[in-house]
């Protein structure tokens, strides 16, 4: 699929300048404006592509000039590309300008070749786009076919007819060896195709073969898809757009039907699904919703997605309604059957379950569990890792206990914060501290625990040595702090922190 | 399943359970949460009552530590039958009164591997993760820490908590950082102050005591209590009550007790 007029269409949609008037895109080429889109009113005014700016000008002093944006382009390619996922799984980009489909096993769903691809240009005319499609069995062809051909739908098995005639810039040559074949008087396709295969290598490199076989379906090429392959999909169709959220939830739920059924046949369940919208005006939005046990319970689903919506709220803006919906498995893995019991519940399922939703409404790292890590730095010996990811129960090495209270905090400050304290030097525990504007009065200090930086932690040396304290206050709080630094041995007044709170 | 379906089903799991000598989940369900400390178990009717809500907040500022090893203390009480504990933290009670420690739970008797943990943006998405847990019946226990007096949860929200905690049948704590005047549902309200702990042997720190303020309580009077927490037993123990006044000046105590 070619979108010749990518540029000039993207400025057209946005501009209220009627259609009829000329459109150049301009861009520096040796340090020259040369044009490098038209329109086709331009074109039929005589101007060409490579025509410095100021020559067009002077031809035509209303000319409407834009200046090149490439990114802009790409990222309308994308879009388009992102769009074209509605006929197919399978959708390349083929920059700058070029779409590649694999309809390969799924035209029949839109009654054929012929009719997808009138679908297809129909649909993005709608959209302000205009495209040219090529149709064939190698993706060479189908390339050469959108720009040079005359057929833009090739028949099976004649790709080498349809080719013949073609210049042999329909190859996907560089420009360089297109020139120095004209030069040797080669300009068709035709004057090449029956040539001994050795000299033309020799002289006109190994890429030119290997682009004259892929035309011909000689050698495979495979379309590298934008998007990961989903394992299983279950896809809606509207013929009147839908709009309300209680709709879409409703279609995902039947969605989630057909699919637990498709996956129940394989024993497999859903760890990633996607949800895609496909507004009519060609924006698609992506809700994805992950699982930490294989699901494909179609009301759990079904909730699963509402949290999602919920939680994205007025960022996914139907606009004038989705005529598209689909739902996929993006990663899928064995469920292994279990017998439960009949004497108690089983919690466990209830549990992922309520895991799953907290997930898609938060988003996974906030739903966590601590695991522990080989650390003794205190902020380095606990993660919190997704509750999703961590599906292993896991046992807590045991601490040690040198007395009737905690070694460590039930809570700990994400920054230490520091606190005014008043302790003997060098190394006496503290006798009084002011934290948050209260003063507390230490009657009991257990300590110092003296906890070194890791060296591979500490690579500039910078962190110092810190030496903990567990302290009473005489009203009874307890509070894990440190001095940062031994007393004039790496620090001349040692600083305070409080990082934590015991109970 | 029909209505009559699962009462037969009902009957038929707590009849195997019986043959197998097995508790069923019936049986843990309902089963109020006990301190251990008659004084406070009386005033209760047996306990705290379970598939209810509770409140618990610190006495003042400095007793934020107090209340939050409280809601641990009861939640390590009631996490005994193996199943979870999730703790609901909104950002900015994180930022004021700590993360959730791994390693310190373990220690203090709530094993961090039975402990799930959402943060929240919003005081009102904390309210909303705690009352879809209660009603998934699948937790022990859910507390949720709202910073300040955790406005949020007023009369409504605490009706609908309530409700929630019914339905599953867990344990439902709200946790706020200064005592608050609303009007609330809860079946219990708990001011906890740190009380100062008895010294060991040598001088060190001792168990956690904690001073309870009961001030509302559907089934009973209200009171005051100190009493200790042993993490190893996870049990509740009395402190000597009401002799005097507590001791500022502790000469037994050296002020400062190396260990470790």
């Amino acid at each position: 699929m070619w979108l010749k007029w990518l540029s000039t269409d993207r400025i057209e949609c946005r501009s209220p300048a009627p259609d009829d008037a000329p459109l150049v895109i301009v861009e520096p080429v040796k340090s020259a404006l040369r044009i490098c889109a038209l329109n086709d009113v331009a074109a039929a005014l005589g101007l060409r592509l490579g025509m410095p700016l100021a020559d067009a000008r002077a031809m035509y002093p209303s000319l409407h000039v834009a200046d090149a944006d490439p990114q802009a382009d790409h990222a309308l390619l994308e879009a388009a590309a992102d769009w074209c996922d509605r006929y197919t799984p399978l959708v390349g980009v083929d920059p700058p300008d070029g779409l590649l489909l694999d309809i390969g096993g799924c035209a029949h769903l839109f009654g054929g070749e012929r009719a997808l691809a009138g679908d297809l240009c129909a649909r993005f005319q709608r959209q302000g786009l205009r495209v040219k499609i090529g149709l064939a069995d190698s993706v060479g062809c189908a390339w050469a076919a959108a720009r040079f051909g005359e057929t833009r739908l090739v028949p099976k098995g004649a790709l080498r007819d349809v080719l013949l005639p073609l210049p042999l810039a329909a190859l996907r040559l560089d420009g360089d060896i297109v020139s120095a074949l004209a030069q040797a008087g080669l300009k068709r396709i035709a004057d090449v195709i029956d040539h001994p295969r050795a000299p033309l290598a020799a002289r006109f490199g190994q890429e030119f073969l290997r682009r004259l076989d892929q035309a011909l379906g000689r050698e495979d090429e495979s379309i590298k898809s934008r998007l990961p392959l989903p394992s299983y999909v279950a896809e809606r169709r509207f013929a009147d757009p839908i709009m309300m959220e209680a709709d879409v939830l409703g279609s995902i739920g039947h969605l989630a039907r057909e699919l637990g059924i498709i996956m129940e046949r394989r024993g497999q369940g859903a760890r990633l699904l996607q949800a895609a919208l496909f507004r009519t005006d060609g924006k698609v939005y992506r809700l994805e919703a992950g699982t930490g046990e294989p699901l494909r319970d179609p009301a759990r689903i079904h909730r699963l997605f509402a949290e999602r919506l919920t939680a994205i709220g007025d960022a996914c803006d139907p606009g004038f309604g989705y005529d598209l919906i689909r739902l996929s498995a993006l990663v899928t893995e064995q469920i292994n059957p279990a017998q439960t019991g009949l004497a108690g519940n089983d919690h466990s399922a209830e549990l992922a379950h309520l895991i799953d939703r907290l997930s898609a409404r938060f988003g996974s790292r906030r739903v966590t569990r601590l695991l522990p890590c080989d650390s003794h730095i205190p902020e380095y010996a606990v993660a919190a890792l997704p509750a999703q990811a961590v599906r292993l129960e896991f046992a807590a090495a045991p601490a040690e206990q040198d007395s009737l209270s905690q070694a460590r905090p039930l809570r700990l400050f994400a920054q230490p914060e520091p606190v005014e304290a008043v302790a003997e030097v060098p190394d006496g525990p503290p006798a009084r501290f002011r934290w948050r504007h209260i003063l507390h009065e230490v009657v009991a200090a257990e300590g110092p625990e003296r906890i070194a930086m890791e060296w591979w932690h500490n690579a500039k040396g910078e962190a110092l040595t810190r030496d903990y304290f567990r302290v009473e206050s005489r009203q009874g709080a307890r509070a894990w702090l440190y001095r940062e630094g031994l007393y004039q041995r790496e620090i001349v007044s040692p600083r305070w922190f409080l990082h934590g709170l015991f109970a | 399943m029909t209505a009559g379906a699962s009462a037969t089903l009902g009957r038929l799991r707590q009849a195997v359970a019986k043959i197998e000598g097995q508790e069923t989940d019936l049986g843990i369900a309902v089963r109020a949460l006990t301190f251990g400390v008659p004084a406070i178990d009386a005033s209760l009717q047996g306990g705290l009552a379970p598939a209810g809500l509770h409140e618990i907040a610190p006495a003042s500022a400095r007793d934020l530590g107090a209340a939050v090893g409280f809601a641990f203390a009861l939640a390590a009480r009631v996490a005994g039958d193996g199943r979870s504990t999730l703790w609901i933290q909104t950002d900015f009670a994180a930022l004021e009164a700590g993360h959730v420690y791994g390693p310190g739970c373990d220690l203090f008797g709530l094993p961090a591997s039975r402990l799930l943990i959402v943060k929240v943006v919003r005081p009102l998405d904390a309210l909303w993760a705690m009352e879809e847990a209660l009603k998934c019946g699948a937790l022990a226990c859910v507390i949720a820490e709202l910073p300040k007096d955790g406005a949020i949860a007023d009369l409504t929200a605490t009706r609908r908590l309530t409700l929630a905690a019914r339905e599953g049948g867990g344990f439902g704590f709200l946790l706020r950082h200064r005592p608050s005047s609303l009007a609330s549902s809860a079946e219990t309200r708990w001011q906890v102050a740190a009380a100062a702990s008895r010294p060991d042997a040598f001088g060190g720190l001792g168990r956690t005591a904690f001073a309870l303020a009961l001030t509302k309580n559907r089934r009973g009077p209200a009171g005051l209590w100190t009493i200790a927490w042993n993490h190893h037993e996870r049990s509740f123990q009395a402190l000597s009550l009401g002799v005097a006044e507590m001791a500022f000046d502790r000469p037994d105590r050296m002020p400062f007790a190396r260990a470790g």
